[in-house]
């Protein structure tokens, strides 16, 4: 908790100290713009003068299995050299659009794009690989008109040392995403979905008693691919608990909260024989699954529901969300862009320019509804939520208005405001150790859980010694 | 069909298998190991084959279908264009073919000097780079990976580069040890009757020793391509750019994003030019590899 | 250069060498022997550099970033620092025991199974092309295509090899997704990908036996094992050593099957390889000084086998 309040303390003095930044470099600027824009292209805090002939890479592109967000991006991108038609944007399509490994080699290569899509939790890493450029000063009211309603906490993630270094892009809370349908054909009640991992294990039981023969399974989890890792994560949150110490030294994992949670999965899996028989290895399985109507409930971000429908052949109708079970805390997660070190303060405001009008404002890029609605891309999903104040009731209204998905069928998750919490430090390093644990308990029918845990908090232990 | 006579008979000897009872045992058996191995090794390329056909349901249905019921060529199709095969299948060509060349020049021309020009040290040399056979490549990838970004003295990035991929490749002691092997039982007497000629080294390696060595040059030939289309890891490292990839890593990283049934219809298509390659040129290809490893 | 060269024709060794200061001797004799050498070398550079560049520099590489960390961009000395953590991590243990597993496993199933298949393939007298080719097809494959396609196989829930074992009312496996199970059926799976080649390597070998050996054997008495192991054996010992070496050598870093049939590090880590630990080391936890002292570790297990290897080999002969 300390660490986490001193770190919104930090965020509140940034946005001061922005503030004031920008108010010094707006009054310079009044005076630089009679005098021609020699001086104000060298000032970091003003927006990118539309004269500027300047090239930026980015990379996340929608690939073409994905094809109105792709097309959105492109006529996106043709809006934005309107504004500015002297900036050239290459994108490079990358499905997934990070893989924690080719993440790794990338930034070692210094092979990324020069604006680069990642995990909000991957700062450190980036950081570690000195590859970020710290745009503090390039980022304020003017460049970013929306700044000061983005969630201090969302940007906080994204700060280091008082500086900041990325540009949330979306954030998520996570929770549980279940097949209705299945719920309503297994005798189940679908607006009363399980709040706790015990009615977890009962209604997986009762939908693979009555539905088994059909080849669905009440439940799956991951074994693998850090995915295993981060649902445990989510799922001791749930539970109120940490994954590591509150000063991100040592792992606080092993307890009677894992052990529980662990049993009761081992339980659905080798007792109740209500989950597949395999451990999902990679991300999408699940999404697969779930989409071809073979599961009826898993842990995730509401994201996966439009990833479903449009991907995997879901019905928006058929899937709901709850609330993580247990209910304390919710794991919130995000995507954001980072800045090459290496990129020239043009390269920053060009990149700058293009996140701040896809990404991060309203009625524009991402949150232009009425074009989301005419593609087909649903409106409605209670993410992304990092913004606050009058643009939080803007987007609303607007989500309100053109709203394509049946927006009841996520009421308890979104009325049951559970307190969001950032992922842990080394999160993907953590990930991959719990991993393990995960597997132990979906893959071996005598797995030690007590075991697990304990070679895992070894691990972990070692691993956040060594990064220090 | 191959006669078989006393001198070069096998473990069972003809008079045995023309017995009555050796002749049953022995159509039994040739029986059985037909249909056997038909099974396990077409089989599973009949499966992919027509996996690839079917929807979405079926591809993942129990039980399997041995059958596509309702044939769905687009997904071929789909796999063609969404994984942009056409490209990765060019680039695994290509570096194929690059580290081929890269090996066949310095390589031959490595293991021509060390066997027949013989410089001052050259056994050291040799011994440097027959040292590397005992050091597989995978237990040096982490700094042959923080050499590729930073090349020593050059300070050369070569990563998403085609030379990341045929220079190393180059650095192939079993290549040196096959070639040299192969230079040495070359007879001096033609190197001195050249050289009487007033040719040069470049002129008798060119004129002498290359056209006596084809078998072998044959040989290094195959490893080279086969090792470069197998590799995995290193590739995977070195070529992070998509539209750099070969095929192995490029289908791989796609693999998530796609259904199951144009994921193996990528495949399918993946393994058909080598198979049809194979299939032309089997003879060849057959011969070159055993009588190659037999000399190595 | 003149008759006088025709005694060196005996001493191989100096022929090059010594061809130039017969003819010429003094003062011209060593310029000349100084552009042979520098001709010889101008034939070796290109190799030279790169084996420079990407095998002898590497390995002291390795060394060096055993005792170095870099953190924000800058790399300081920390002594046995990243050694002690490899060593310590809980599944330092378990990713050499799966390494040697993999290498048991594939030495009963990918060393003896292409053994005996050439064995047989070589007594059959009809449709001898047609099963070489058949054996060899999967060795075409490009490995994708090989190890994503038994993981289909493989699948508990749809794959075939489940299905059939129903059809003959045997128990049904988790293959991949067992701990128990995991590591077998990789090797099964690379066993099938890659027996081609050395099944043809064998049968070649097989063809050089003089048949006059199994003529006499015949005539002792000898039934077929006895043959097999008195006479087969011991006529294709060099091949067969080669083989168990590159095996081996092989089987030690295998990365690939692993990462792509069972994600890498697989139920449980149980088909966790030393050479996946490094991967997972440099790549997931971003510690490259810690892959680089596991690779030093391996580097000097298998130095350690070569070097045995080596001087059996010697002893034997």
């Amino acid at each position: 908790m300390s660490r986490i309040r001193y770190r919104r303390l930090v965020a509140v003095a940034l946005v001061a100290g922005i503030g004031l930044t920008s108010a010094a470099c707006s009054s310079s600027d009044k005076k630089d713009d009679n005098g021609g824009s020699k001086a104000s292209s060298s000032s970091a805090g003003t927006p990118l003068d539309p004269k500027t002939k300047v090239t930026i890479s980015v990379d996340c592109m929608p690939p073409t299995t994905k094809k109105p967000e792709r097309k959105q991006w492109l006529d996106d991108i043709a809006e934005f050299h309107k504004t500015y038609p002297n900036v050239t944007i290459n994108s490079k399509d990358t499905f997934p659009c990070e893989d924690t490994d080719k993440f790794t080699a990338q930034l070692q290569g210094s092979s990324e794009t020069d604006v680069f899509y990642s995990y909000v939790t991957d700062l450190n890493q980036v950081l570690d690989a000195g590859q970020a450029a710290d745009i503090t000063a390039y980022v304020n009211d003017k460049t970013v008109p929306n700044l000061k309603d983005i969630d201090p906490n969302v940007l906080a993630i994204l700060k280091d040392d008082g500086k900041l270094y990325g540009l949330p892009t979306t954030n998520y809370s996570m929770g549980l995403v279940y097949n209705r349908k299945i719920f309503k054909d297994a005798g189940l009640d679908p607006d009363k979905p399980p709040t706790t991992w015990d009615e977890i294990r009962t209604d997986s039981k009762v939908i693979q008693d009555k539905l088994g023969s059909k080849g669905i399974h009440g439940f799956f989890e991951y074994g693998a691919g850090n995915q295993g890792g981060w649902h445990l994560t989510s799922a001791l949150y749930g539970a109120g608990n940490n994954v590591v110490s509150e000063d991100g030294t040592k792992a606080a994992f092993n307890g009677p909260e894992a052990t529980s949670i662990l049993q009761t999965i081992h339980d659905m899996r080798w007792v109740d024989n209500s989950m597949p028989a395999s451990a999902g290895k990679e991300w999408g399985e699940s999404q697969k699954a779930m989409g071809a109507g073979q599961i009826g409930m898993y842990l995730a971000a509401p994201d996966d529901i439009q990833l479903m429908v449009q991907q995997y052949g879901a019905n928006f109708n058929d899937l709901g969300m709850a609330p993580i079970p247990g209910g304390k805390t919710s794991l919130m997660g995000g995507n954001d862009y980072f800045f090459k070190k290496s990129d020239s303060p043009d390269q920053i405001k060009a990149g700058i320019a293009w996140i701040n009008f896809k990404f991060l404002t309203l009625k524009k890029g991402q949150f232009n509804y009425a074009r989301n609605k005419t593609d087909g891309i649903p409106v409605g999903l209670p993410q992304p939520f990092f913004f606050t104040g009058q643009s939080k009731a803007t987007d609303t209204a607007d989500k309100t208005q053109y709203a394509t998905v049946p927006v009841q069928n996520y009421k308890s998750y979104v009325d049951a405001q559970v307190p969001v919490k950032g992922e842990p430090p080394n999160a993907q390093k953590l990930y991959t150790v719990l991993d393990t644990v995960m597997s132990g308990v979906l893959s071996n029918k005598g797995a030690d859980i007590g075991k697990l845990l304990s070679s895992a908090e070894t691990q972990a232990n070692q691993l956040l010694a060594a990064g220090q | 069909m191959a006669e078989f006579t006393p001198a070069n008979r096998t473990l069972i000897s003809s008079a045995t298998l023309a017995r009555p009872r050796g002749k049953v045992i022995y159509w039994t058996v040739l029986s059985v190991v037909l249909v056997v191995f038909t099974l396990v090794f077409v089989g599973p390329l009949y499966w992919m084959a027509t996996s690839g056909f079917k929807s979405v349901h079926e591809v993942l249905h129990n039980p399997p279908t041995l059958v596509p019921k309702d044939p769905q060529p687009s997904n071929y199709k789909t796999a063609w264009t969404q994984l942009k095969l056409a490209k990765l299948l060019w680039n695994t060509f290509y570096y194929a073919f690059g580290a081929l060349a890269f090996q066949l020049v310095f390589d031959v021309a490595a293991a021509y000097a060390l066997s027949k020009l013989r410089p001052v040290l050259g056994n050291i040399v040799l011994g440097g780079m027959l040292a590397t056979l005992m050091i597989p490549s995978a237990v040096l990838i982490i700094p042959q990976y923080m050499t590729v970004l930073d090349l020593p003295l050059l300070h050369v990035n070569l990563i998403n580069h085609p030379w990341a991929i045929w220079l190393p490749t180059v650095a192939n002691g079993f290549n040196i040890f096959l070639l040299k092997r192969f230079f040495d039982s070359i007879p001096n007497d033609l190197m001195a009757a050249a050289a009487i000629d007033g040719a040069g080294p470049m002129r008798t390696l060119l004129s002498i020793v290359l056209p006596m060595s084809r078998p072998i040059l044959g040989v290094v030939s195959i490893f080279a391509v086969v090792n470069v289309w197998k590799d995995f890891l290193w590739p995977m490292l070195v070529e992070p750019d998509p539209s750099k990839q070969p095929i192995n890593i490029g289908i791989n990283s796609l693999s998530q994003g796609v259904p199951q049934n144009v994921l193996i219809a990528a495949l399918a298509i993946s393994a058909l030019p080598t198979l049809l390659i194979f299939l032309l040129f089997q003879r060849n290809i057959m011969s070159g590899l055993t009588a190659g490893s037999l000399k190595g | 250069m003149a008759a006088t060269t025709v005694p060196d024709k005996t001493t191989r060794r100096h022929a090059g060498r010594a061809a130039g200061p017969r003819t010429q001797g003094g003062r011209g004799g060593l310029s000349r022997k100084l552009s042979q050498n520098l001709q010889a070398y101008g034939f070796l550079i290109g190799a030279i550099l790169c084996f420079g560049f990407f095998s002898w520099y590497p390995m002291v590489r390795e060394f060096i970033m055993s005792f170095q960390q870099t953190r924000r961009g800058v790399t300081s000395w920390v002594g046995f620092k990243n050694i002690k953590t490899v060593y310590h991590d809980p599944y330092f243990w378990t990713a050499w025991k799966n390494t040697g597993m993999f290498t048991l496993y594939a030495l009963v199933i990918g060393f003896v199974v292409p053994f005996f298949v050439a064995i047989l393939l070589n007594e059959l007298r009809h449709a001898r092309a047609y099963l070489r080719i058949l054996v060899y097809l999967p060795v075409m494959l490009p490995p994708v295509a090989g190890a994503l396609l038994f993981k289909y196989f493989y699948n508990p829930e749809y794959g075939l090899f489940n299905r059939i074992l129903k059809i003959f009312h045997l128990p049904t496996s988790q293959w991949l997704d067992s701990s128990h199970t995991a590591l077998i059926s990789v090797v099964v799976a690379a066993t099938w990908m890659s027996m081609g080649s050395a099944t043809l390597i064998y049968l070649a070998a097989l063809q050089n036996i003089p048949g006059e050996l199994y003529e006499a054997a015949d005539l002792d008495g000898a039934g077929l094992w006895s043959k097999i192991w008195h006479v087969t054996v011991p006529q294709t010992r060099l091949v067969l050593s080669l083989m168990l070496l590159l095996q081996i050598v092989a089987t030690m870093q295998e990365f690939t099957n692993v990462f792509l049939m069972a994600g890498g590090n697989g139920p449980e880590n149980s088909t966790m390889t030393v050479v996946y630990m490094v991967y997972q080391y440099g790549y997931r936890y971003n510690n490259f000084g810690g892959a680089a002292a596991l690779g030093l570790f391996l580097l000097l297990v298998l130095a350690g086998f070569s070097g045995l290897y080596a001087r059996l080999n010697r002893n034997a002969d």
